[in-house]
């Protein structure tokens, strides 16, 4: 009864910000944007078709390829909508939910209900992860919808994305309340929470390089470094890989135009690294990910435990 | 076994609570207080006495360096208690998206109060603290007494046998205070045990079974209302002409003269006596005779006049260390 009070008092706490009707407003808009697009085969319409180009690139035969729509989608539209603007508008919408239920007058009424601070900890945790799930589910409900009822394109894997990106906001959420119990800035938090993720994706692209580049690897310590990282760090990246693969859609790389050879060198490379990333069993990625997002829960958890307020 | 046997019968059993931040302010210097079962009792004392931080830690909202005893029969910081515990912190901030009954409901939940009780609870105590007409409106549209007024109810909605308020009246009117009273008086008529930290001890004087007296972290007084003010008792006669030929007398009494009033301290009827013949073998005509009690901002004020020096010398002894 107390954890889903609070995981409710949480929901209505995201609802009263107006980063989460932005949130709902541009869903929604990009929801009726894909929905006046068609596809048909050998060409793609526009505003119900007022307007449409020709391309092969949705056909194969007399036929449209739904693993290739389905990879406009999700690799495009959900990865830049919910992958990326949803994440950083969550991190910003949340960050102040932990400050304000640490302020002064607040956590006082909290911390004299007969409830264990850890479990107010992680209660008050679960409820900032509301705000993504809410607009996770309503972006990829949306979504489907519009891909199986106006293209016939029916993926239900594509549904998975929604716990994925969960999971993803998840990683960087818990930096977020470990900077906002320890500094009790909700500024502050959302500062190193986005710092955090650049680090993240940079240490996962630079240990890519490290290892599709043998050459590189005579800088033993920095690769060693690195590829020890990555393991230790949440592996956001790599997320939305296995949303594709969960939705069972085409690889973006296979749909690059390539029209020099630079271009032709970088589409392999781009292929190498997914497909050894894809060698990686999504338990070691997200096991590792999830060990990381504990520890440093455990910690803010500690310092929330030990406080006087 | 006797000390365990009435340790039983307080609700609130405090013995040496100690609590120091940043390793040198020291806001609770061992804290001895004693709270019966049923009563009201009163917490008072200057700013930063250190009354606030002794109502957090019965409310487990701070950790003691040191303490023992009991609330409401288990160990200090027992969460447990706590869902039959009340609680109003001073400067209290609700969440602005909620509406009152939502609040209610709520903290409440948090209290582990069953979802029907809630409901009957939240209606009576918004009836009880003239809120039911704001119950379904946002708190942030809220003024400063409507707040106090839902904080109040906020902290009866667990139907609590021990009820913490600090600074109940904040914020309130008169009729508020007057409200807020009555509903103290019927709480310890129901056998609630109230405990008040406030500022405004007239409040205090008019409710409270007992008090105790903060100073510096330390408590200074404590009892029942007439235990304290009991050694505080003076006589006051007033007179008509100049008495200024006696003051040297009027000294020898232990009287003080101001104006056209004599004090004589004490119950000593003799020496009030003895100060009237005084009056009038100079001639002056005694208009009125009348005892007076210290109030409870005459006692703090005295008390805080008295421990300066204890104070002073607890600081020197603790630097010292």
């Amino acid at each position: 009864m107390q954890t889903w009070s609070i995981i409710i008092d949480s929901f209505r706490e995201s609802r009263d910000r107006k980063m989460f009707w932005v949130m709902l407003g541009m869903s929604l808009l990009v929801s009726l944007a894909m929905a006046c697009v068609g596809f048909e085969p050998g060409r793609v319409s526009f505003f119900f078709g007022m307007s449409e180009i020709e391309t092969s690139v949705f056909t194969l035969g007399q036929q449209i390829r739904p693993q290739a729509i389905g990879t406009v989608v999700v690799d495009f539209i959900f990865d830049l909508m919910m992958g990326h603007v949803g994440i950083i508008v969550a991190i910003i919408a949340t960050a102040g939910m932990f400050t304000s239920m640490l302020r002064h007058g607040s956590i006082e009424v909290l911390l004299a209900k007969p409830m264990s601070r850890p479990k107010l900890f992680f209660a008050r945790y679960l409820g900032t992860l509301t705000f993504i799930g809410f607009h996770g589910t309503v972006f990829v409900g949306l979504t489907f919808l519009v891909m199986g009822m106006r293209w016939g394109v029916w993926l239900p894997g594509y549904l998975l994305s929604i716990p994925l990106i969960v999971l993803l906001y998840s990683y960087l959420q818990c930096i977020s309340v470990l900077v906002a119990v320890v500094t009790r800035s909700s500024l502050t938090a959302i500062m190193l929470t986005l710092v955090a993720w650049i680090a993240f994706g940079g240490i996962q692209i630079v240990d890519d390089l490290f290892t599709d580049n043998p050459s590189w690897q005579r800088y033993q310590t920095v690769y060693a470094l690195t590829h020890t990282a990555r393991w230790v760090v949440p592996n956001t990246a790599d997320i939305s890989l296995t949303a594709r693969k969960w939705a069972g859609t085409d690889s973006v790389v296979e749909m690059m135009p390539t029209t020099t050879d630079e271009d032709q060198s970088d589409l392999n490379m781009a292929k190498r690294v997914e497909a050894a990333r894809s060698k990686i069993p999504i338990i070691y990625t997200v096991g590792s990910s999830l060990t990381f997002e504990m520890f440093v829960l455990l910690l803010a958890m500690w310092r929330f435990s030990k406080q006087d307020f | 076994m006797v000390g365990i046997t009435e340790m039983t019968n307080w609700a609130v059993d405090m013995i040496d609570v100690r609590k120091t931040y940043s390793r040198t302010i020291h806001a609770l210097r061992g804290v001895n207080i004693q709270v019966g079962r049923g009563e009201i009792f009163g917490l008072l004392g200057p700013n930063g006495a250190g009354k606030t931080t002794l109502v957090k830690i019965m409310m487990t909202v701070i950790k003691p360096d040191h303490s023992y005893g009991t609330i409401l029969g288990r160990p200090l910081g027992h969460r447990g208690k706590l869902a039959v515990t009340g609680y109003l912190p001073e400067d209290h901030r609700f969440p602005p998206y909620l509406t009152g009954a939502q609040l209610l409901d709520y903290y409440a939940a948090l209290a582990k109060v069953p979802r029907a009780t809630r409901r009957d609870n939240a209606k009576r105590l918004l009836d009880k603290v003239h809120m039911t007409k704001w119950a379904d409106m946002r708190i942030d549209k809220y003024s400063k007494g409507m707040l106090q007024r839902l904080g109040i109810a906020q902290a009866l909605m667990n139907d609590p046998e021990l009820v913490v308020l600090d600074e109940p009246t904040d914020g309130l009117d008169p009729v508020g205070r007057r409200q807020v009273r009555e509903l103290l008086l019927e709480l310890k008529g129901r056998g609630t045990t109230v405990f008040l930290n406030s500022h405004l001890l007239s409040e205090l004087e008019l409710v409270c079974d007992r008090v105790a007296i903060l100073v510096d972290g330390l408590v200074a007084r404590q009892g029942t209302m007439s235990q304290l003010t009991e050694h505080t008792v003076e006589y006051r006669i007033q007179f008509d002409g100049d008495a200024s030929a006696i003051r040297a007398k009027l000294l020898a009494c232990r009287a003080t003269l101001d104006g056209h009033i004599v004090s004589v301290p004490g119950h000593d009827l003799s020496r009030v006596n003895e100060v009237i013949d005084l009056l009038r073998s100079a001639n002056l005509h005694i208009e009125l005779v009348k005892p007076h009690r210290f109030s409870l901002e005459d006692l703090l004020i005295e008390v805080m006049d008295q421990q300066e020096p204890v104070i002073a010398r607890a600081v020197t002894k603790e630097g010292g260390a």
